[in-house]
């Protein structure tokens, strides 16, 4: 049986169904739920559930698209399952993982008045945040970029490093609470920053799609996995699969956040309501028992509200 | 609870595992250090050269064989008259093939119809290197994948070896079993190679040719060699 420390493209491998096992992916996958697991043992913190579903689902998602088949595919064989990892580290890990983040860990690791928590706080500025997910994005898809790294293991595992750590970066300030988390963003700000993003994924996405040659030697000269379905039209795929990832799905998670948002204004407007309301009719009450018993008898005035 | 105030998390300091876990991964790392293959490199395509041509120029004179092969009706056609006359890019391969063969034959394809260059400017040509799996039905199906004006050839394992010699290419060879189990790998020439109408070869595309390279070189061969 072959095996590999992390998914690389392999130029000239025929592709074939026979497992390949990346042992660099079943450590990481280790390191981070013992590592999570650990900490709360160390920390003497009970685990709670909710969360640490959150970091297990992250984990597994993490885990499926980089193992293989997906991950041998995505960076050596079709560009359309590549670009389908990205989404899914960016996506779909990424914010799996920050919301199965308890503060007690954020602070653990990124003690207040470290230097690394002020790097965490410069890097999760939003304005910072939106430039590294957008440079990574950008950088990571250059022909040159990929044609380069994703021909070596090492190339290729720094590549999902950086692919997970932007998103990680960008996906905090959106995800995180104040006051907890300083750099917390929230509506209109957050839906625009998350919209503003969305709108960048369109460039490169239009790129993969209406280029006319393929753009990635990597893909164009891997050996295909059945005739007929040529890297061109494995590229559009891709631009298109960019274009729903980094489109409609995020739309969708800008919508469903807008709408929590939404609804909890709603809600604080309803309990300040019943609250005026409250005070109203106490109000009201203090001036019928005023009228009923005008001298005072039989009450304690200074009960009443003023 | 505050747990920014938990005394344990204060108290942290990372403990003894983590340096043989340090150890584990720079070492998995460094086993990942490999240098990318050989093939990795024609990722980059082929250069443009100072003639403004992408193919490789030959060093020495060849023309087009001087043989008999067998179209997909199954009518003889003689190589050197048969192409003479029309610009030809001929390429050796087989329908088995998993990597080559379908890699180069998509490539001019496509860069034919990107160019815009007509097939009854150009002949593309595949010679089939495996008499006993290619049947002429089966190359029909193959080109068609590609383009169904294409022309396969094919004739007894003899009769393609005699052509490759006269272009100095080495013969077909046994490579061993194929990892998908469709019976053998087949090694053989991985160049395109271009003729002009009077049936001279003028140059080469080795494997790593791209469709960028191709749909800069085909106009040329059309307006050059014709």
């Amino acid at each position: 049986m072959n095996v590999a420390f992390w998914c690389s493209s392999t130029p000239g491998q025929i592709w074939t169904w026979r497992y390949t096992p990346f042992l660099g992916v079943w450590l990481v996958a280790a390191a981070a739920i013992g590592g999570y697991l650990a900490a709360h043992r160390r920390a003497g913190q009970p685990v709670d559930r909710r969360r640490l579903r959150f970091w297990c689902l992250g984990v597994l998602a993490l885990f499926l698209v980089s193992e293989w088949p997906v991950g041998q595919l995505g960076v050596g064989y079709l560009a359309t399952v590549g670009i389908a990892r990205y989404i899914v580290y960016s996506f779909v890990a990424a914010p799996l993982l920050i919301a199965g983040l308890p503060d007690w860990l954020v602070e653990r690791w990124f003690p207040t008045g470290t230097r690394r928590e002020r790097v965490l706080r410069t890097v999760t500025w939003w304005p910072i945040a939106l430039l590294v997910f957008n440079v990574v994005l950008f950088g990571t898809h250059l022909p040159v970029t990929v044609d380069t790294l994703k021909t070596t293991q090492l190339g290729s595992f720094g590549v999902d490093v950086a692919h997970l750590a932007a998103a990680l970066v960008w996906w905090w300030p959106a995800m995180r609470r104040a006051p907890a988390d300083p750099n917390a963003i929230e509506e209109p700000l957050r839906a625009f920053y998350l919209f503003a993003s969305s709108v960048l994924m369109f460039v490169p996405a239009a790129f993969l799609t209406f280029s006319p040659l393929p753009l990635y030697g990597l893909y164009e000269l891997a050996p295909p996995l059945w005739l007929g379905f040529d890297p061109i039209a494995d590229q559009q795929a891709a631009g298109i699969m960019m274009n729903i990832g980094g489109g409609f799905v995020l739309w969708g998670i800008i919508a469903s956040l807008f709408l929590r948002w939404a609804a909890e204004q709603q809600a604080r407007d309803a309990v300040t309501k019943r609250q005026r309301d409250a005070r109203t009719l106490q109000r009201i009450a203090a001036l019928a028992d005023d009228d009923e018993d005008p001298a005072g008898l039989g009450h304690d005035r200074s009960r009443h509200p003023t | 609870m505050d747990d920014r105030h938990d005394p344990a998390a204060s108290s942290y300091r990372p403990t003894g595992w983590w340096l043989p876990a340090l150890v584990v991964v720079v070492g998995l790392l460094a086993s990942a250090c490999g240098p990318a293959s050989a093939t990795s490199l024609v990722a980059e395509g082929l250069e443009r050269r100072a003639d403004g041509w992408h193919g490789l120029p030959l060093e020495r004179e060849r023309s087009l064989p001087d043989v008999t092969l067998r179209d997909v009706d199954g009518d003889p056609v003689e190589v050197d008259d048969a192409f003479a006359g029309t610009p030809t890019l001929m390429f050796f391969g087989y329908t088995s093939c998993p990597d080559i063969c379908p890699v180069h034959l998509s490539a001019i394809a496509s860069a034919m119809e990107g160019a815009g260059v007509s097939y009854h400017d150009l002949d593309v040509v595949f010679v089939s290197v495996d008499p006993d799996r290619d049947t002429p039905e089966r190359i029909d199906d193959y080109l068609d994948n590609f383009s169904s004006e294409m022309v396969g050839l094919h004739e007894e394992l003899p009769v393609v070896e005699e052509a490759l010699a006269q272009l100095d290419l080495g013969g077909p060879v046994v490579e061993g079993e194929d990892p998908r189990g469709e019976g053998e790998l087949i090694g053989h020439p991985a160049q395109v190679i271009g003729f002009d109408a009077d049936g001279q070869a003028q140059r080469t595309w080795p494997f790593g040719a791209r469709r960028s390279d191709w749909v800069a070189d085909l106009p040329k061969v059309v307006e050059e060699w014709s």
